[in-house]
């Protein structure tokens, strides 16, 4: 087992519709895309926001971009004009994910 | 060999930057300019001024435009294509009109696209059997609260009819962004759009709202707020808004204007790609449903992107319509705390405000407290460091935010604590002029209604 840090391996961005959340996650290599695919779950996503995301994530595998989409539901506190939070938009759920450390198989 | 159309992204929000789009204009690198005004919550905040001043309703960057850009733009040829109309084309038209004769500007055709707007036709909609359910819970709309605006995505076909018709300026209402690009396409390349039946056509559509999509927040394709190109070594500051080179093959050149700063690159394009995309196999427009999975997207030189390989399906059965409701009010306030004891001080101080709303006559239906520089932007998905440690801080800020239902509340329990400053912890600062009083909080409501209800209407205003 080894530990890697999210942000050695992709870069992210976020946005919002409405009180949905999506992170994409942008691989830096093929071979990092494998990573991603093999280790990064929603499950883990989801756990990571701890309360912030209330519902389901759904994962979109885009092989194409070497990227994988995270659709975050019910995680932006309502939406964005009845949020009470300061990211109103979800923009640093990027920055957040990419705090992300990974136990990898080597 | 195919006729190239230069589609330049520039604009990405109301309040963005005109100076990307007047160095396009002046540097004659685009013929056409797409700006896109409208986020969710932007009709929300036109209806407000429209309530106050029924002129106006409008993203009012275009009078700066009027003045600056258009001028420019119209001086080279370039034909501007926007949703900046928001909840009043026409009156945006007689504003513009206004500004350019006074410029001396003649022989000009603006277009105005309406029909999008639903607000005063949701009676209809309930006597015709609609329940407008809830996009995402499928619940009945409950008509609990006063609606602020409520405006259908609508599609590309007006802004092609529009340029058809040989309009330079098209200042639209709720077009969806991405199909500002496409219209433009449609009317360049005779695409069809409401009569597409093929899978050529469909896949017209999908490549131009792909490029669509990849202008519609401006910097943002071009090197802007760009984790995978960090440490962004390049100019910011005067970031070349991206240009995208099409051709009627569906294939494109993505790029930005000649003596910028920013970068397009694969990854730039990749970052902008997945924004606010759910599902890439179903990206959903009036238009067409888009297959983004088989893109092709390659770095050909520096600042020089190809793209291919955009896959369609036949359009939504339904178009989405937006409702906003006014469910109360958002008031926030900051304070700052200094170095010792700095986040005993902003405990006390948080216990003071608990205890003295409690006295006061206010309804307050949530609230939260937030500490800059430790939970602000994470709240509770990120550790609070030990006491200790934040003590030793040399500051800390506090954010204060509540929700209320009626407008007097948030002055009543911002008044009521405002006397901590001299009887609380040593040394509090607030900050005059930070923060929110009152402002309006909104819930969106998204619903599906039949496409045969709206009909986009194109009106002309000429100089």
């Amino acid at each position: 087992m080894a530990t890697i840090k999210l942000i050695d391996i992709a870069s992210a961005r976020s946005g919002d519709k409405n009180n949905v959340c999506n992170i994409g996650v942008m691989a830096k290599s093929r071979e990092d895309f494998e990573t991603l695919k093999k280790y990064l779950t929603s499950d883990i996503v989801k756990a990571h926001f701890r309360g912030l995301i209330k519902g389901k994530v759904e994962r979109f595998e885009w092989d194409a971009l070497e990227s994988l989409n995270f659709v975050c539901h019910e995680a932006l506190d309502g939406g964005a004009s009845r949020s009470l939070r300061m990211d109103t938009l979800g923009k640093n759920f990027s920055s957040h994910l990419l705090r992300l450390e990974l136990e990898i198989q080597q | 060999m195919s006729k190239t159309i230069r589609i330049a992204g520039a604009q990405g929000f109301y309040g963005d930057s005109p100076l990307g789009a007047m160095q396009i204009a002046m540097q004659g690198e685009a013929d056409y300019l797409m700006h896109d005004a409208l986020a969710e919550l932007t009709l929300s905040i036109l209806q407000k001024d429209k309530i106050k001043d029924p002129t106006m309703g409008y993203a009012r960057d275009i009078e700066v435009h009027a003045r600056t850009l258009y001028p420019i733009a119209f001086s080279k040829g370039i034909k501007i294509v926007t949703n900046s109309g928001g909840l009043n084309p026409e009156s945006a038209a007689q504003k513009v009109k206004a500004i350019l004769e006074k410029s001396g500007i003649k022989g000009i055709k603006i277009a105005t696209i309406t029909g999008d707007d639903c607000v005063t036709r949701l009676e209809e909609f309930k006597e015709k059997g609609l329940l407008l359910e809830n996009l995402d819970s499928n619940e009945p709309y409950p008509a609990k609260y006063p609606v602020t605006h409520a405006n259908v995505y609508t599609g590309a076909q007006a802004v092609k009819d529009a340029l058809d018709q040989g309009a330079n300026l098209i200042l639209a209402g709720r077009v969806a962004d991405p199909c500002l690009a496409l219209g433009i396409m449609a009317h360049e390349y005779g695409w069809k759009i409401e009569d597409a039946s093929t899978q050529e056509d469909w896949d017209r559509l999908a490549f131009g709202i792909t490029i669509g999509h990849i202008l519609e927040c401006g910097g943002q394709a071009s090197g802007g707020n760009a984790y995978s190109e960090w440490p962004m070594n390049y100019s910011v500051s005067d970031l070349g808004y991206p240009i995208a080179h099409v051709n009627e093959d569906c294939t494109a050149i993505l790029t930005k204007a000649q003596h910028t700063g920013g970068k397009v690159s694969r990854n730039t394009i990749r970052e902008q790609l997945v924004y606010e995309i759910h599902d890439p196999t179903n990206y959903i427009t009036p238009d067409v449903v888009v297959d983004l999975s088989n893109i092709k997207l390659e770095d050909v030189e520096e600042n020089r992107v190809s793209l291919s390989g955009i896959k369609g399906k036949p359009r939504p059965e339904k178009l989405k319509l937006v409702m906003g409701q006014h469910e109360g009010f958002v008031t926030e306030q900051f304070f700052f705390f200094s170095y010792p004891y700095t986040y005993d001080k902003v405990q006390m101080f948080i216990k003071a405000v608990k205890e003295t709303w409690a006295k006061l006559p206010v309804q307050i239906l949530e609230s939260r407290f937030n500490i800059i520089g430790v939970n602000g932007l994470h709240e509770d998905a990120v550790d609070i460091p030990p006491a200790e440690e934040l003590n030793q801080r040399s500051e800390l800020g506090l954010r204060i935010a509540l929700k209320h239902k009626d407008d007097r509340t948030g002055k009543t329990a911002i008044a009521g604590i405002t006397c901590l400053g001299l009887n609380g912890p040593p040394g509090v600062i607030s900050v005059p002029g930070w923060g929110n009083m009152n402002r309006a909080m909104l819930s969106l409501w998204p619903t599906l209604i039949p496409r045969e209800l709206i009909k986009q209407e194109i009106n002309f205003v000429e100089l």
